[in-house]
């Protein structure tokens, strides 16, 4: 088990049950669009292959937690651009998000210089937290199904993330759902279905890098996302 | 032909699983959550529920405790299919089979959609 400077444990066998449960949803889907096809002759072998590539990158981004977790000194921050970051999250996302009945939204209107970060521990992070958001969201029975990826200034930094119109995106919805993950197979009752694997692979990865996942409002939609510190010396540059 | 209310929160799954019901001739009500089951079984009152246990916001406990609480939801068959493995009920299955009237589990990761549909069918002609 890796630990953080202050000893708290980073990577956990609770996080590792919790990708294990979450890797069951999709080869269970898998195993029954197979077998729907063997029964009707008609396979879809698009959603089983985007299903296949959502399990794997699950599987990465944990792997990347790891991996940065365990080895922080080779850490590579380098002048990223949020916009950027999330232009290609929602890329990543976007096959999930239609599979789901979710509507994918790109805000990134304003100016926002860049910051010192980790391009792809940031992209892996808000990929992981999108496709556990896209996945629970439909089963809150929320007339509105749209998932925003925005960013904004806030007093703290830049903040990047995914907002929904569901109150249940709270910090005390993480801070529960942190405390749970040793006892429950549900710890995000209120957002996730499932073990919300993705939201802790996110919260890996973040603190990895020195980074927070937090709770943040953007207009008037509520989110979860990580605020990050504007690269000044690099914008002069 | 029977009126089956399916309560499964994965979209992806639900679809699949009611294509498999519909294939055997049965009408499909689909929810995501216990609160819109409710209302769903008011409206279509069904002959049989499949049951997904881990829902989002109301577990499927919480579930069974409301629709059996009326009287006439009390004899209709509840079919739990879910991710919880049946072994974390050893100790209160003659809860979940005597008074809140589950009359089979089947574990999901197992279960295939012929045994689904095999297992309806089964628990639809026992109470008929």
């Amino acid at each position: 088990m890796a630990r953080n400077e202050g000893g708290s444990p980073i990577l956990s066998q609770q996080l590792l049950l919790g990708v294990a449960e979450e890797l069951k949803l999709p080869l269970l889907q898998i195993a029954r669009q197979a077998e729907q096809g063997r029964l009707t002759g008609q396979t879809d072998l698009r959603l089983i292959q985007e299903t296949a590539d959502g399990a794997l990158r699950l599987l990465d981004n944990y792997a990347l937690g790891v991996r940065l977790a365990l080895d922080p000194e080779h850490l590579a921050l380098e002048s990223v651009s949020v916009s950027s970051v999330l232009y290609n999250t929602g890329q990543q996302l976007d096959a999930l998000a239609k599979n789901y009945g979710v509507e994918l939204e790109l805000n990134i209107a304003g100016r926002f210089g860049p910051v010192l970060a980790h391009r792809q521990g940031l992209e892996a992070a808000l990929v992981s937290l999108g496709a556990a958001l896209i996945e629970g969201l439909p089963a809150q029975d929320s007339p509105q199904l749209k998932l925003q990826l925005a960013t904004h200034r806030s007093r703290y930094g830049i903040v990047a993330g995914l907002y929904a119109d569901t109150k249940q995106l709270s910090s005390q919805a993480l801070q529960s759902g942190r405390r749970l993950q040793r006892r429950s197979r549900q710890p995000l009752v209120n957002l996730s279905h499932t073990s919300g694997a993705g939201v802790f692979v996110a919260d890996t990865i973040l603190k990895a890098m020195d980074l927070h996942l937090v709770a943040s409002r953007h207009h008037r939609l509520y989110g979860l996302g990580t605020v990050l510190q504007p690269n000044n010396q690099l914008h002069l540059v | 032909m029977a009126d089956i209310l399916l309560i499964e929160p994965d979209r992806l799954l639900a679809d699949t699983y009611l294509q498999a019901l519909a294939m055997a001739g049965h009408s499909v009500g689909v929810c995501v959550g216990a609160q819109a089951a409710i209302m769903v079984a008011d409206q279509t009152k069904p002959d049989l529920v499949v049951l997904e246990l881990q829902l989002t916001s109301h577990s499927g406990i919480e579930f069974l405790y409301e629709f059996r609480s009326y009287p006439e939801w009390q004899k209709i068959p509840v079919v739990v299919q879910s991710h919880v493995p049946v072994t974390e009920f050893a100790d209160s299955w003659d809860l979940l089979n005597k008074e809140l009237g589950v009359v089979a589990y089947l574990y999901k990761p197992q279960t295939s959609l012929d045994k689904l549909v095999k297992t309806v069918n089964q628990q639809l002609a026992v109470k008929a």
